[in-house]
């Protein structure tokens, strides 16, 4: 899409971004979570709460973890706002209908905000989450981690990928873990802001005799982001440098993920992408970084295929050969490609509600390049970030590619 | 699961994995389905219900399970993964069952591949006073102790002027436990008086051959049912789809009746549901009685320990009807007397037991009584019967019985299966009667006498057919392969008490 027609679309910008730190925040309750997150971004955006014209907001079961109903009027109370609120599962979903609200000419500036308060119910968090994504599988004595290695497993399988190979790939699904926590020490909101390394990953998966360990899985996570979004015309008004949401899609699939004819890879994820890069009228090689939801190392590897990236079945080659010299970004078809540069989910944390603000946030942050020590090094002018988000295993997927004007 | 309805919907659909079959495209669906997603509103109407309670899936991949969700973790490390059926037109999400595992011997690839049996067990833990969840999404492998059997309807091919059993089945889980000289089944952890009396019917149906369909009632006698109230027939009944299944109403037609006298819960019913399949004039063509227990005992150290010596876990399913009969029920004698040598009252988590009031008074003087009493109603002398079957709580009591009653080895061995699997309490007489029926040859007497504590005794006598034979060939699964398998599984002390007390 050339410069003119861009003009055109009447994209609607993101104009200030905020978040908490992710992890444990047991002195902290949900609103003062939201609280923190939203001031933060109408301070950088530089709104004023009375301009807003509506608010969308997620948490994905804070009815359950928290006790609470009606978000939308614990947020009214907070902000002394009577403006229409509607609440979603995820972030991306928040934005998502943000975005279509805001491009329908409804509204001009809205607040998109998403909370999860996880560690509150440590104990059964675990079932919370497996329920809630496939009740069948639950009975079936599923748990949140054993889908991934169900995949895994299909995928080994379907790529004949053995013997020296298969450590080779082993040890590419650690190098993710790696690099995210690598990338977490420079990210002053991350939850896990220290390094690890390859031996440590396989080590856990060994104790374990598992194909995934411990390290191979995001975290339980607290945490709030939240971001102001305005039509063009507005957002002109408030900075001289909008982040413009030139794709949003979403694609749904099968609750039951046994039960989907695809096993190796989320058909939702590539859907929605092909959708996005179609509106923004780019091709996936004009991405230069994108925050991908790793819930497990195998997630991200699976998305680059999902999304376009990588060829099938062989993103993990891609990574390995990126990492073994690792400079901060892979290289896949010889071009660079800068992946969840906070941490992702693995070392960043992986709030529900909130995790896709987070994604948001940072694709908005190295666009701007106000990512100080995190800011990357791009070939030429960084202008394309995309980021994707899951819920469910898979059931839904969200893309949302950002541009910088 | 807190909510019954939502219970309700869940076993309905997995205690029996029903599914949906689109018959223009051919698609195939797990759960039911009014239409399907492919063909739209054209298909309404053109969905047959298909499920896989017969079938045998594929294994395609699995993952082990060290860290479950809360409600699996009695269970242990365990296998999940991904089942297909019907070469991959359906797959499910599925758990392996009945494994001790080594985690440290684990190789997927050693699971992955492999032919499974949808089982049918407790779903998870809940509290003791919740709905008892359950579930068909629980395998284990065809190659191993269960095998796969096919069901097949077969017509009737002669009516009998007495009625009498028609096929039968008894279900032992492959746990053992080894003491002296007595060995006793154990069920697993998801394995309680529901789920083996669930599985005695299903062997009983492939067995016989008969149309489950036409099986008007279904009596379930036990004295180890894990609800006071709310009985384990309409289980039996709906997994089974006993009686014509009536679905835009949710029901099946049938009769389905719990029965408790100790351990002859089961066996006072066989001339019910004999004679009411001779009732004229009422279309009842066939009944199903089983006798199902996961035998109660107190540890060894409290009031009532003594049982925990013998106590088993087993079922055993008679079908009665007057087509097709392998052994015709010849008559019978019962007797009854207040004798309190055995009891357990409302809320007591065990039994007690009177010790050796148990024996002379209790059991000699009602199995002795019941025997002698049918032999003269029958004018039977004892060498006109080839076996006799009697309770078996240990070895000792029922070798003396059939001592005392003039009766040799050769007649009573067959039938005394207590040092295989234990007492089966409701489950053990009709155990014995199904091992000989195994083995029996057409025109042999067969002589029965169950007992139960409190006190009674029937006593019957059954005269084998010549289609015992052919019928034979139908069940793989018989008492001699449940007692002598190979993959049978030895457990300790400790972990049968484990599994002993459930989910």
């Amino acid at each position: 899409m050339g410069d003119h027609e861009f003009m055109q679309h009447k994209f609607p910008a993101v104009i200030g971004v905020g978040r908490t730190r992710f992890g444990e925040h047991y002195e902290k309750d949900h609103e003062k979570l939201v609280e923190e997150s939203w001031l933060k971004a109408s301070d950088a955006a530089g709104i004023e709460r009375k301009n807003l014209d509506a608010g969308y907001f997620s948490d994905y079961f804070l009815q359950i973890t928290n006790k609470v109903g009606i978000e939308e009027g614990f947020l009214s109370e907070l902000t002394e706002l009577h403006i229409p609120m509607e609440k979603m599962r995820s972030f991306s979903s928040a934005f998502l209908n943000a975005c279509h609200a805001v491009q329908s000419g409804k509204y001009n500036l809205v607040l998109v905000g998403g909370v999860e308060k996880m560690t509150d119910r440590w104990d059964k968090i675990r079932d919370d989450l497996m329920l809630l994504e496939d009740p069948w599988s639950y009975y079936a004595g599923c748990t949140p981690e054993a889908n991934h290695e169900l995949m895994l497993r299909e995928y080994i399988k379907k790529y004949k990928i053995s013997g020296e190979t298969l450590e080779k790939f082993n040890t590419a699904l650690a190098q993710i873990a790696v690099k995210n926590h690598q990338h977490a020490t420079k990210n002053e909101y991350a939850q896990f802001q220290k390094e690890i390394d390859v031996d440590r990953v396989l080590k856990a998966r060994a104790k374990a005799h598992k194909p995934l360990g411990r390290f191979d899985f995001a975290p339980v996570s607290d945490g709030a982001t939240a971001l102001v979004l305005a039509s063009s015309e507005v957002a002109q008004t408030y900075t001289d440098m909008p982040v413009y949401v030139v794709g949003s899609s979403s694609a749904t699939d099968y609750v039951t993920f046994p039960s989907r004819d695809e096993r190796t890879g989320f058909i939702a994820s590539t859907i929605a992408m092909k959708n996005a890069l179609k509106r923004a009228g780019i091709s996936i090689r004009d991405i230069q970084i994108a925050e991908l939801y790793d819930q497990s190392t195998l997630l991200e590897m699976i998305s680059l295929e999902d999304l376009g990236f990588a060829k099938r079945g062989n993103a993990w080659l891609d990574i390995y050969n990126s990492c073994k010299d690792y400079e901060g970004f892979y290289e896949i078809n010889g071009q660079k490609l800068f992946v969840n540069t906070n941490g992702g989910l693995k070392a960043d944390g992986n709030p529900l509600g909130a995790t896709g603000g987070a994604q948001i946030f940072e694709v908005f942050k190295q666009l701007r390049g106000e990512a100080s020590e995190r800011q990357v090094e791009a070939d030429g002018d960084l202008r394309f970030g995309c980021t994707l988000e899951l819920e469910g295993f898979g059931t839904k997927a969200y893309t949302h590619i950002l541009r910088r004007d | 699961m807190s909510s019954e309805p939502i219970e309700r919907r869940v076993s309905y659909i997995g205690d029996r994995l029903r599914g949906s079959l689109c018959d223009i495209c051919k698609k195939e669906y797990f759960r039911v389905r009014d239409y399907c997603g492919s063909c739209g509103r054209k298909s309404f109407g053109k969905m047959k219900n298909i499920d896989f309670f017969y079938e045998k899936g594929m294994l395609e991949v699995c993952t082990l399970i060290k860290e479950p969700t809360n409600k699996f973790t009695k269970l242990g490390p365990y296998i999940y993964g991904i089942i297909s059926f019907h070469n991959g037109k359906v797959r499910v999400p599925g758990r392996l069952t009945d494994g001790i595992l080594k985690e440290e011997e684990i190789d997927l690839s050693s699971f992955e591949d492999r032919e499974v049996v949808p089982r049918f067990r407790r779903r998870h833990t809940v509290q003791q006073s919740d709905v008892i969840p359950t579930i068909s999404l629980a395998f284990t492998f065809a190659d191993e102790y269960y095998p796969h059997q096919k069901h097949e309807i077969v017509k009737p091919k002669k009516e009998y002027k007495t009625p009498g059993i028609v096929g039968y089945g008894a279900y032992v889980p492959k746990f053992r436990i080894k003491e002296k000289t007595i060995e006793r089944s154990v069920p697993f952890i998801d394995e309680d008086a529901i789920t083996t009396a669930v599985e005695a019917g299903k062997m009983a149906l492939i067995h016989s051959g008969v149309d489950p369909s036409l099986i008007g009632k279904v009596y379930v006698g036990s004295e180890s049912n894990p609800y006071a109230v709310k009985p384990i027939a309409a289980k039996v009944a709906q997994v089974l789809k006993l009686g014509k299944e009536e679905q835009t109403d949710g029901v099946q037609s049938v009769d389905a009746i719990d029965t408790e006298f100790a351990c002859k819960a089961a066996t006072s019913m066989f001339k019910d549901a004999a004679a009411l399949t001779y009732y004229p004039g009422v279309h009842t063509p066939y009944a199903m009685v089983i006798g199902t227990d996961n035998s109660q005992a107190a540890p060894r150290d409290e009031l009532g320990g003594e049982l925990d010596f013998f106590v088993g876990c087993g079922a055993s399913a008679f079908i009665f009807g007057m087509h097709d009969v392998i052994a015709k029920l010849e008559g019978w004698y019962s007797c009854t007397s207040d004798t309190p040598d055995f009891w357990r009252r409302d809320l007591e988590p065990y039994p007690r037991h009177g010790g050796r009031f148990t024996g002379e008074p209790a059991y000699f003087k009602h199995v002795v009584k019941a025997t002698k009493g049918l032999m003269e109603r029958l004018k039977l002398q004892v060498s006109d019967i080839n076996y006799f079957v009697a309770h078996q709580p240990n070895i000792r009591f029922p070798v003396k019985a059939a001592a005392a009653l003039g009766f040799k080895e050769d007649q009573y061995m067959p039938g005394l299966k207590v040092a295989n699997f234990g007492n089966t309490y409701s489950g053990s007489s009709p155990m014995g009667l199904a091992a000989v029926l195994d083995r029996a040859k057409p025109n042999e007497r067969i002589v029965m006498v169950s007992y139960g504590s409190g006190a009674g005794s029937d006593a019957y006598s059954l005269v084998t057919t010549s289609q015992i034979e052919e019928k034979r060939r139908r069940q793989k699964f018989t008492v001699k392969y449940q007692a002598e398998n190979e993959h049978i599984e030895y457990i300790n002390y400790v972990t049968y008490r484990r599994f002993k007390l459930g989910f």
